[in-house]
């Protein structure tokens, strides 16, 4: 009777336990039942204040506005989306509507997670962002058809955001969007701007990869080759060369670069540039922010231009919103992104975000260009975007990370020549690429 | 009927493999299963399918279907330069922090056995990092060796980016290590010397033996199997660590303190490539459980 009752139990249990685990699918957005508002699930990366602020206000306003089509808000991060999504992917679980940033969804594009939206954008949504910022998330299905996976509304330029009192000692002179210092000019306001133990510039490169890379367009140095074949090759030629050699030589010849800001992120030379330890510090359009919040009173800065090489060009990369393939209601899923990214919606984001909005009508509300916080040049940055030539690469973020990164510190951090480094990001790179093309 | 037939027949001698001895090891094993299938379910289950994964091309992925590819994945390997930088790192991580930890900890348990003033105070101080999750750890340090706003370079009046040098990052997080993992060694040691028997100490005082020879004479033999237990355990909780490292550095720069889990979970959750992860997180269990093996059967033949 013992043994009969533990068997039960036993079977019981296993039972209980099969169920629990078979009971992931549950979690899945599902198709609303008549009378019941349909539900969507929505992975916000928002992390500043006001931005935060600003995708809270408007998932309530939606919700008030659509009993119909209940959001629920779902805090995420940057620093992990992407081991939450490959892990939610495979578990059938991913929320409905995903922000992410463009170099991440050709990946999951090509592994079938995201559902294309090519033949499903609403016109007006269509008609308001620019071709230019829609190629940022067209990508291959893996099956070798173009589809559009995400709809792309924050973008980010490189600006340098100088101290005022530095600038002005140095007398150089003061660039503008229309006329931006050249890589020379650049170099040589860093080594005026030198003295006393004080630098220059300082150049944050603990993740050199994207900057680097997004710049080296100045040059036209896209460092990714395509054959007639269809097989895509690294190349690192004279046009690739010139920024990085620019910026080594700003580091190890001028020494106009605080060597110790390289291995950090981008914000943490935050402290010391309000020291006055060094006075340029080319950053992402999104530093303003902190500088806004953190810097000490009286600390005066302004936002320049990024250098000009041969062309004023950097590559573009968008923030992004998805609906996941796996989405019970993309349609529901679509409607709210519509709204979520209209000009005004768009307009409040870009601005708590403190980056460049895709949307025409958001670029043209008159708190995108005013003068104060750099918003004039910052806005102005936003036409030399151009699309990143390495996010159609598959396996590119293998090569940054597994090659890229380590190679450019080492070679930044002066430990290797740029032929080495050259030698290294097409060799190891390619037989990275080749993982990809099988 | 026969008288034969009715006589009631010679009790069997119960023996250990009689029918009791049976009925009791089924009723055993019907008593253990609620407790062995979730056992089964969430610990063996997974490592055999990963075990099963590594010979496969899996990938997290919809568009296509995983295919059984035998020892493509051992040879790719034995030829990935990137799998050999990450498992020197971990060897050289590994050795490191257990060999400075054990010294470390032994020193502070030896200090922690003696009649001072506030030992309790001490004790319970010395046990602080234990308490502390790996991350909040991952981040105290990261403050303590920021290159700017750092305690470590005002206190030495220097300019280093000490978790960015390519140099420094492996030796930076090695101290970093061996602080974390001292409390649990300390502890361990120092229950170890509680449990010498004091007429050793005093037989070989009669002997007009010094300090050093009581510690080597006595304290070490005595500690010998505490010390085998734990620094075995340190090796493995070491070579495995993930979540302290992954704060610190993320594996840079330039790799230089990419551990061996840092790496697999690379392979597995940003490039995707489960089977190879898989075959990678096989490799390392078959190196750890082998150099466990071989130091336990060096230290048990030694002991007797």
């Amino acid at each position: 009777m013992r043994i009969k009752s533990a068997f039960a139990v036993t079977a019981l249990l296993a039972l209980a336990v099969t169920a629990c685990g078979g009971g992931g699918a549950g979690d899945k957005g599902e198709a609303a039942k008549p009378g019941e508002p349909v539900k969507l699930n929505f992975l916000s990366l928002a992390w500043q204040k006001e931005s935060l602020a600003a995708n809270k206000e408007l998932v309530e306003e939606w919700n008030k506005a659509n009993p119909t089509i209940q959001v629920t808000y779902v805090q995420g991060s940057w620093d992990n989306v992407n081991d939450q999504l490959v892990t939610q992917f495979a578990g059938g679980t991913a929320p409905d509507v995903i922000h992410n940033d463009s170099p991440a969804l050709s990946g999951f594009a090509a592994d079938g997670y995201l559902l294309d939206l090519k033949d499903k954008i609403p016109a007006e949504l269509k008609s308001d962002i620019p071709q230019a910022a829609w190629d940022t998330t067209t990508f291959d299905d893996g099956k070798g058809n173009q589809g559009v996976y995400g709809v792309p509304f924050l973008q980010e330029s490189q600006v340098i955001i100088a101290n005022k009192k530095l600038l002005d000692e140095a007398k150089v002179r003061i660039p503008t969007a229309d006329s931006p210092w050249t890589w020379e000019e650049f170099s040589e306001a860093a080594k005026k701007m030198t003295k006393d133990g004080h630098f220059g510039v300082a150049w944050p490169m603990k993740s050199p990869v994207n900057k680097t890379l997004n710049l080296a367009l100045n040059f036209g140095g896209k460092f990714f080759e395509t054959a007639a074949d269809g097989k895509t090759t690294v190349k690192v030629g004279p046009e690739e060369r010139e920024v990085l050699q620019r910026i080594h030589d700003q580091l190890w010849k001028d020494k106009s670069a605080d060597p110790a800001a390289l291995g950090q992120g981008t914000a943490d030379p935050l402290p010391a540039f309000y020291k006055g330890k060094f006075a340029l510090l080319p950053v992402g359009v999104y530093l303003r922010q902190q500088v806004v919040e953190q810097a000490p009173e009286g600390f005066e800065w302004v936002t320049l231009p990024g250098p000009k090489g041969t062309t004023t060009e950097q590559g573009a990369v968008s923030q992004t919103l998805s609906v996941a393939q796996d989405s019970k209601n993309p349609d529901a899923a679509l409607k709210f992104i519509s709204f979520f990214l209209n000009g005004k919606n768009q307009a409040k984001l870009a601005k708590g975000d403190w980056l460049l909005p895709t949307s025409q009508a958001a670029a043209a509300d008159p708190s995108m260009t005013t003068k104060e916080n750099g918003w004039d040049v910052a806005t102005a940055s936003g036409k030399s975007l151009v699309v990143a030539p390495f996010l159609k690469v598959k396996g590119f973020d293998e090569w940054k990370s597994k090659v890229a990164t380590p190679v450019l510190q080492q070679y930044f951090a002066n430990k290797i020549s740029l032929d080495e480094a050259a030698n290294k990001l097409v060799t190891d790179g390619n037989s990275v690429l080749e993982r990809y093309q099988k | 009927m026969t008288a034969t037939a009715t006589r009631p027949s010679p009790p069997k001698p119960r023996t250990r493999r009689g029918g009791g001895g049976s009925r009791r090891n089924r009723e055993m094993w019907v008593l253990m299963l609620p407790a062995l299938v979730p056992v089964l379910l969430f610990s063996v289950g997974p490592l055999l399918y990963g075990v099963g994964l590594a010979f496969t091309d899996a990938r997290a992925t919809r568009n296509r279907d995983v295919s059984f590819t035998g020892l493509e994945n051992v040879y790719e390997l034995f030829g990935d330069a990137d799998f050999w930088s990450s498992f020197k790192i971990g060897l050289i991580w590994s050795v490191s922090v257990t060999v400075l930890q054990f010294l470390a900890a032994l020193g502070l348990a030896l200090l922690l056995n003696q009649n001072l003033r506030f030992r309790g105070v001490a004790r319970v101080l010395a046990v602080v990092p234990w308490a502390m999750p790996p991350v909040v750890i991952g981040l105290m340090w990261k403050l303590v060796y920021h290159p700017d706003a750092g305690i470590l370079n005002s206190m030495l009046g220097t300019d280093v980016n000490w978790l960015a040098d390519f140099s420094l990052a492996l030796p930076a997080i090695i101290v970093v290590g061996v602080w974390t993992g001292m409390p649990q060694t300390t502890v361990v040691l120092l229950a170890g010397l509680q449990s010498v028997p004091k007429e050793l100490y005093e037989a070989v005082e009669v002997d007009g033996a010094g300090r050093w020879r009581r510690f080597w004479n006595i304290t070490l033999p005595q500690l010998r199997p505490v010390i085998v237990a734990i620094t075995s355990l340190d090796f493995v909780w070491n070579i495995n660590q993930f979540g302290l490292v992954y704060v610190l550095t993320a594996g840079g720069p330039g790799g230089q303190t990419r551990l061996p889990m840092l790496f697999a979970y690379e392979e597995a959750f940003r490039y995707r490539f489960f089977g190879y992860a898989s075959m990678l997180g096989v490799a390392f269990a078959i190196v750890v459980l082998a150099v466990l093996g071989l130091y336990l059967w060096r230290q048990m033949k030694e002991a007797k």
